[in-house]
């Protein structure tokens, strides 16, 4: 079990003290039956999510794996609040979402940096734009954060200067420039090449290790889910419908190379691609 | 031992390598220099051979020599003299880029306001399409009627034909703005005014660099037709003066100044481009 990683994490997200674990694991987000349906240019609606329910604990990470095309994104642009469910209701923290919520950052597919910025400029841009509050401690957070991430020395380069594995952890270190509490991520590492890939992955376990956020992440790599999830969704295909929910019982910080040949891993790996097929 | 020594052997493999590309490029780039000049130089053997060979009047084609004597007679005097290019063309040149900045300013404004606006680009668009097709020249004497004689009217060409390319540009530009960088201002309740300022401005950079790099050109065109039309300086007026007396070596000679003025002002914009959207072209992500 991941004991120490529940109890760092509920530290940061500032849990009342005495509380037992089990109510500090009270869902963060809530996700009650929410459909989403989606016209198509022909004029014939797509129902992209049917009836999906969802609880995310604080501190947790969340990985959602499912074939393409069955909503996983879609559910994804709903919590970041880019798009309106059709039906049901979500909230985070308790308080019902429609529309971004500052408490909420994202990573997109790609890094999706503002070229015409140097990485300083777009890592402190959540900071000076939608009225945010822009204090010394955020600040001092964020400069901590982009020495973790291994950033330091390119503050005053520009995006087309960093690699690409480079370029999505200035993205991460800006979705977490306003200290939010629930971190979004649509598979994030999908253009990379496999061994930066994994790289990044224990990079991004470190970075969440480190600030106690609560992630929600899409992936195709069934390893990626495995390495990185407290918890795995399968969707199934159109229409999007949560078909399990699996614990991932291995110890943290995890390693890479421990992954291979581990029983636990191999078993949910095994049962993960049978959901999928 | 050896292995250190390899090392630097390979060292000096690279840096003499490096150096070879640099003295191929280096070569390339005295050759391409060398086959313009050579070009030039045929055209100006080619043009001044026929000129003596069929006997052709100079009140028809001068010969580049005397081309350049004119050229040279309005250059060697003190900048005051009303005999030399430098009077006129600076008229022409501040009305130029007088309108020039007014018609791009319009521009930029009408440009933005469409593209982020739907009714207004539903109001808009079909003027703009009408004006786009009508060649602006034939409004030069309207302009004339309304602005004067005077530098009015020049400003108001110059404003006028740099106005469009602007306009559709910028529009364009912001239109084409990445719709995942909107996205993230979105996720950031990032107010209308921030996205189109930190976004989609600089997103449209490179077509309003465009826009105006066109935009300067058509300005000086403007400049010139509304000089044409009974202005009392400029270079227009100077081409016009010269036609008058069957100049014809003074009408090149104005062209020449008119050509360089251009190629010039289209200079200035692209170093200024290149300075600012340096990161355009340069990876996507």
């Amino acid at each position: 079990m991941s004991v120490a990683v529940e109890t760092s994490a509920t530290a940061g997200i500032g849990a009342v003290a005495g509380t037992p674990p089990q109510a500090a694991r009270s869902p963060l987000i809530s996700v009650r039956d929410v459909v989403k349906i989606y016209p198509t240019v022909a004029g014939e609606a797509i129902l992209a999510l049917d009836h999906v329910n969802l609880n995310v604990g604080a501190g947790e990470f969340v990985c959602l794996v499912g074939p393409s095309g069955c909503g996983k994104t879609t559910l994804l642009r709903l919590l970041a609040g880019l798009d309106r469910s059709d039906a049901g209701t979500s909230s985070l923290a308790g308080k019902t979402l429609n529309g971004p919520s500052p408490e909420v950052g994202v990573v997109f597919q790609q890094a999706n940096l503002l070229p015409w910025f140097t990485v300083m400029q777009n890592v402190l841009l959540p900071l000076s734009v939608g009225g945010a509050k822009r204090n010394d401690t955020l600040i001092a957070q964020v400069n901590a954060l982009f020495r973790v991430a291994g950033l330091e020395g390119f503050e005053n380069k520009y995006p087309y200067e960093l690699s690409g594995g480079m370029q999505q952890r200035v993205a991460i270190v800006r979705a977490l420039a306003r200290d939010p509490k629930l971190l979004l991520m649509d598979e994030p590492f999908g253009a990379l090449d496999a061994l930066t890939r994994e790289r990044m992955n224990a990079e991004l376990q470190r970075i969440w290790m480190a600030s106690g956020k609560t992630v929600v992440l899409i992936t195709h790599s069934i390893d990626e889910a495995i390495f990185l999830g407290d918890r795995i969704v399968v969707m199934s295909p159109r229409p999007g419908r949560i078909v399990r929910e699996l614990k991932v019982n291995l110890p943290r910080p995890r390693v890479a190379t421990d992954m291979l040949g581990n029983e636990e891993h191999t078993a949910l790996a095994r049962e993960i691609r049978m959901l999928l097929e | 031992m050896t292995d250190t020594r390899s090392e630097s052997n390979a060292l000096d493999l690279i840096e003499s390598s490096s150096l070879a590309a640099k003295s191929r490029r280096r070569y390339a780039r005295i050759r391409g220099v060398g086959i313009g000049l050579a070009g030039f130089l045929t055209l100006i053997l080619v043009w001044k051979g026929s000129v003596d060979l069929f006997d052709v009047p100079s009140y028809i084609l001068p010969a580049p020599d005397q081309v350049v004597v004119a050229l040279w007679s309005g250059l060697a005097v003190p900048i005051s003299s009303p005999l030399g290019w430098y009077l006129p063309l600076w008229s022409t040149m501040a009305n130029a880029l007088m309108g020039f900045f007014l018609g791009a300013l319009l521009g930029l404004l009408f440009g933005s306001l469409m593209a982020e606006f739907r009714p207004v680009e539903t109001a808009l668009m079909p003027y703009a399409f009408a004006l786009q097709s009508l060649p602006k020249v034939a409004i030069a004497p309207l302009i004339v009627i309304w602005c004067g004689f005077g530098d009015g009217s020049k400003v108001a060409m110059a404003a006028l034909l740099a106005f469009f390319p602007m306009m559709v540009n910028s529009f364009a530009g912001m239109r084409a703005a990445d719709i995942e960088r909107i996205e993230l201002m979105k996720v950031l309740s990032a107010s209308r005014l921030e996205t189109y300022r930190l976004v989609k401005l600089p997103s449209a950079a490179p077509y309003i660099f465009a826009g105006l790099d066109m935009g300067i050109v058509y300005a000086l065109l403007g400049t010139i037709v509304a000089e044409f039309l009974g202005a009392q300086q400029g270079m227009g007026v100077a081409i016009t003066k010269a036609q008058a007396v069957t100049d014809v070596a003074g009408v090149f000679a104005a062209l020449v100044m008119l050509g360089v003025t251009g190629i010039l002002l289209h200079l200035i914009v692209r170093w200024i481009e290149r300075s600012i959207v340096h990161w355009a072209d340069r990876g996507k992500h």
